[in-house]
């Protein structure tokens, strides 16, 4: 029998009472409950019976629901409706408070471009060296020399070395030796071409590196004398649309060199970059024997299985062996190494992996000057806090605006929402948040990452089509909104529904503890860089304005004299006539960095040469005019003269040194001994005496790093440079004046020419650079941290207007409420201050203990970033407490 | 009467070839229908069969025609072609599921 009208309704009544409430499941129920019962009437039980026994089957009210839950659970599952819902929600939520989601992108945003810069730096610092096959298994062998008062950590090693290992040690599988013989001169035909990344290689070499070729066999390479491979760039500067196989290319105008081979361009993260090489076994030098002088860089490659400290142990008795005899030659026959080495003397050889020059080595000759890994942890940290000082403050806005959210909690708890649905819910926003503010942080990396290579002097690209980094990127979205969301999620989904809707919550005071902390977290960290920021360049500061004992000023140096060749002096002497040119000098040796250095061994006259009494004098070879063109100042005695035939056996020592030798009385007219011979290639059998005529006071010849070492002058033949002194304001006119003569003298020489007092700078760029980075990177983190500040006022303000209003109407001025405002915000900048001064104590006294020459950092400059930052802080806040204060109470009352 | 635990793998196979072998079918007649086929020993309850006829509909392997009788409303379900491939699909796996059975349990069917 069919189901009258009535008896639909009654069904459709209960089964709604019966908790059947969602529309697309309750229609299709209710047909099957029809025809059940309308199956069981035809059957001829009653309406109301049928009804029960079809209740029944269902499994009554419990079994009706449980079958709309688990409808709706397999529909859900596969079309994903509740993430979808979370991503509109926090879309909403986002959109409705704009400006909350402004700060947060904003101060999110440039934190990761931060970061992102400083990883990518990192990256790039970290993968040096890395290319070679087998990395792993590649050592420089690296020697330390100390005896007396000299102490030595030298790069390079002595030339008979490599054959030597190669003979000795089954451990060592490859090994080759670089000789570096500086700048040299290039030609095809007539043009000479002044190159820098060039150097001598000894043929055994490309089988410790891994140097792809292009053309040419590796393995027959640099092995016949006069034969160079060069680089791809230097085969299209020197032979562009020809094949340079079989070609020569002349080196300093003097030895033609076939080109055998042509390898890639050395990748940018090696720790030597050349374009040259030149067969080692064309120079007579490549057969030195000597064991105690220390010239050529050394590679090996371990065969796997055997150790580096393995190898190592086995260098004492090497060392013994080779270098032994000849120590003792020179030194005469009572001298035997165990004695050298009781009396706290050193000569040892150590072994360093190839991938940790660039961040790990600063020893004497480098092939190229290196960086340091303090710089990777320094950035690395100022990363970590700038991202930390951006989620603080999301973190901040999200607790401090739950009171506001408090409710949606409530009502969303009510309606059946499980805490798990909350914490999804605030999760996804904040890591949509945090995909916005890398899609923005991205954007602005990219626009300053010129800026910002040239601040770093870098070339770095971002990898845009590898896939690691795409992958680490969303990696990072996720990790970082999940950081910034968690303390928020988990609170704001803790509340208790009755509590919230009721209305007594006291969430301002709880979550404010928490907030303060992370205020002062912000704040330490970035007064801590204020200070070091200003400390950095305190310390620069320091260095430009240290009396360095001469006169950098106004010093005008021409490099590669040697193009000149014996028309050296005519060159000075018409330079001379131009009435602009104070004086000229002409000598390789320079107060700075990066020009000739030399050093020998003396002993003081009428003592025989012992390890204590030895002192390792740099040799600075010079002409008359030296002291006069570069503004020194002598002490005692006189300058070199050309009244004095006997200068030739003369030397002018500084302080230092007159110390070291331990000279007493007047020094003038004592003498000190070397082994005779050229300065350059002393005979170790014989002594020469060189008679002390002048004592210049103590200047700095090496970045202020380093303490001033002994050195003595020596009038002798030196023409790598030639240095005038000018007295002119357009110094373009003297730079060309000097041009002009260069070109009469020189034709299709290269003229080059620098500054000293830029040449002086130039010794400074690292720290120059870490200056300005720094004084960046702490910018900004202050500028984020006072984003989060502003914006917390400006909720802080909110939350009071009523009070604000009623102690307005009360009688209250503007400054009280300005004050009241403030205060609790600055009571939390001056805790931060008390924990930033130790901390960054600590580390600016670490920092400038790697100078022997540093500034004084003052309770001042500590004071002064105090009070900066409570400044900034400051007027932060006082904007959003001026603007709370100075509102009609009127309105503000009539809010509610 | 089987139990419900053996019917649970194999309700979506059911449907499937019911609807292949009747065209379109409501809830209640695919109740009734398994009844009969099977003369009693297999009872298909109602919490088991619209969560796995709405999973099959949201998967797109069968769609769904309203007819309005009066005051209710009846919903049919029908194969898509996705369904229909399925249908087969399953039923074979099921048949050749059948078999290793006897194998694991060492029973000779007719």
């Amino acid at each position: 029998m069919k189901l009258s009208a009535e008896h639909i309704d009654f069904i459709i009544k209960d089964l709604h009472r019966r908790g059947l409430v969602v529309e697309s499941i309750h229609e299709e129920l209710l047909d099957h409950v029809c025809s059940a019962v309308e199956a069981r009437m035809y059957g001829g039980v009653r309406f109301a019976d049928a009804y029960a026994e079809v209740l029944r089957t269902f499994g009554q009210d419990e079994g009706i629901q449980q079958t709309q839950t688990q409808v709706i659970q397999s529909e859900n599952k596969f079309k994903r409706i509740m993430l979808k819902n979370y991503f509109t929600i926090a879309l909403r939520n986002l959109r409705k408070h704009s400006f909350y989601t402004f700060i947060n992108v904003f101060g999110l945003a440039v934190g990761i471009a931060s970061c992102l810069l400083i990883v990518l730096y990192m990256a790039n610092e970290l993968s040096f060296d890395r290319h070679h096959k087998d990395a792993d298994l590649i050592f420089r062998v690296e020697s330390e020399i100390k005896f007396g008062a000299n102490h030595l950590m030298l790069a390079v090693t002595p030339g008979p070395m490599a054959e030597a290992f190669r003979n000795d040690l089954p451990e060592v599988e490859a090994v080759g030796r670089f000789w570096n013989d500086g700048t040299m001169l290039v030609k095809r035909v007539d043009q000479n071409i002044k190159e820098t990344r060039i150097i001598y290689a000894d043929s055994s070499l490309f089988r410790v590196f891994t140097i792809p070729f292009l053309e040419g066999n590796p393995a027959l390479a640099l092995r016949d004398p006069f034969t160079m491979v060069i680089s791809r760039s230097a085969a299209e500067k020197y032979f562009p649309g020809e094949s340079p196989i079989g070609q020569t290319l002349i080196i300093e105008n003097r030895d033609a060199f076939k080109v055998t081979g042509i390898y890639e361009d050395m990748p940018v993260t090696s720790h030597f970059r050349y374009d040259i090489l030149l067969a080692l076994v064309s120079h007579a030098y490549h057969k030195d024997e000597a064991w105690l002088s220390n010239n050529f860089s050394t590679y090996l490659k371990l065969r796997r299985g055997s150790s580096a400290a393995q190898l190592e142990s086995k260098f004492t008795p090497m060392i013994d062996k080779y270098a032994g005899p000849q120590a003792k030659a020179a030194l005469g026959s009572d001298f035997s190494m165990e004695k050298f080495r009781a009396s706290g003397n050193k000569l040892e050889w150590t072994l360093r992996p190839i991938t940790e020059i660039h961040l790990h080595s600063d020893r004497i000759a480098e092939l190229s000057p290196n960086s340091d890994i303090a710089y990777i942890y320094l950035f690395g940290a100022i990363a970590l806090f700038i991202l930390a000082i951006a989620c603080i403050n999301f973190m901040n806005l999200s607790t401090a605006r739950s009171a506001n959210r408090a409710k949606e909690v409530g009502v969303r708890k009510v309606m059946g929402s499980l805490r798990a649905h909350l914490v999804r819910q605030f999760l996804t926003e904040s890591i949509l948040l945090s995909a916005f503010s890398f899609l923005h942080a991205l954007a602005i990396a990219w626009l300053v990452l010129p800026t910002f290579n040239d601040l770093a002097g870098m070339s770095l690209n971002f990898p845009w089509t590898s896939g690691l980094f795409w992958g680490q990127l969303t990696i990072a979205v996720i990790l970082v909104g999940f950081l910034a969301g968690l303390y928020p999620a988990f609170f704001l989904s803790g509340f208790k529904p009755v509590n919230v809707l009721k209305g007594n919550l006291s969430l301002g005071m709880r979550s404010g503890l928490v907030r303060s902390a992370l205020v002062v977290v912000q704040f330490s960290v970035s007064i801590a860089l204020i200070i070091g920021t200003i400390a950095v360049n305190q310390q620069l500061k320091f260095i430009r304005n240290t009396k360095i004992g001469f006169n950098k000023d106004q010093i005008l140096v021409i490099k590669d004299a040697y193009g000149l060749g014996d028309q050296v002096r005519a060159f000075k002497t018409e330079v001379l006539k131009d009435s602009r040119i104070v004086s000229g000098t002409i000598s390789g040796f320079l107060p700075v960095t990066g020009t000739n250095r030399s050093d020998h061994t003396f002993w003081p006259d009428g003592v025989q040469p012992t390890e204590e009494n030895m002192v390792s004098l740099q040799c600075w070879r010079v002409d008359q005019d030296y002291v006069m063109t570069l503004g020194m100042k002598i002490r005692e005695g006189r300058d070199f003269s050309l009244d004095f035939p006997t200068d030739s056996s003369a030397v002018i020592l500084n302080e230092s040194a007159l110390q070291l030798f331990g000279i007493t009385g007047d020094p003038i007219g004592q003498s000190i001994n070397t082994w005779s011979g050229d300065l350059n290639q002393p005979d170790s059998k014989n002594a020469k005496k060189y008679t002390i005529i002048g004592v210049v006071e103590n200047f700095h010849f090496e970045s202020l790093r380093q303490s001033i070492t002994p050195l003595g002058m020596f009038l002798s033949r030196s023409i790598g440079l030639v240095s005038f002194r000018f007295n002119a304001e357009n110094t373009e006119e003297v730079i060309n004046s000097v041009r002009e003569t260069w070109e009469k003298i020189a034709p299709g020489m290269p003229f080059s020419y620098s500054f000293l007092d830029q040449d002086f700078e130039y010794m400074y760029t690292a720290e120059q650079r870490v200056g300005e980075l720094f004084t960046i990177f702490a910018g900004l983190a202050i500028i984020i941290a006072c984003l989060g500040l502003f914006a917390l006022t400006a909720f802080t303000a909110e939350q009071r207007t009523k009070e604000i209003g009623i102690r307005k109407v009360m009688g209250a001025t503007v400054g009280s409420i300005v004050f009241l405002l403030s205060r609790e915000f600055g009571k939390l900048i001056i805790i931060a201050f008390v924990i930033a001064v130790p901390v960054a104590w600590y580390c600016i006294s670490t920092w400038l203990d790697t100078y022997t020459y540093r500034a004084t950092i003052g309770v001042v400059i500590y004071l002064l970033s105090g009070g900066l930052a409570f400044f900034i802080a400051w007027i932060t806040m006082g904007y959003q407490s001026f603007r709370a204060a100075t509102t009609d109470p009127v309105r503000s009352l009539r809010t509610e | 009467m089987h139990s419900p635990e053996l019917l649970k793998g194999t309700l979506q196979t059911i449907i499937l070839k019911l609807l292949k072998d009747h065209g379109k079918m409501y809830g209640y007649e695919i109740t009734q229908r398994v009844r009969d086929l099977s003369e009693g020993r297999l009872l298909v309850t109602e919490g088991a069969l619209y969560p796995a006829l709405h999973k099959l509909e949201a998967e797109g392997f069968l769609t769904t025609e309203t007819v309005s009788m009066g005051k209710r409303v009846r919903k049919y379900y029908a194969l898509t072609a996705v369904g229909r491939g399925s249908a087969r699909e399953r039923v074979e796996e099921f048949v050749d599921f059948f078999r290793t059975m006897s194998q694991v349990l060492r029973v000779q069917m007719n």
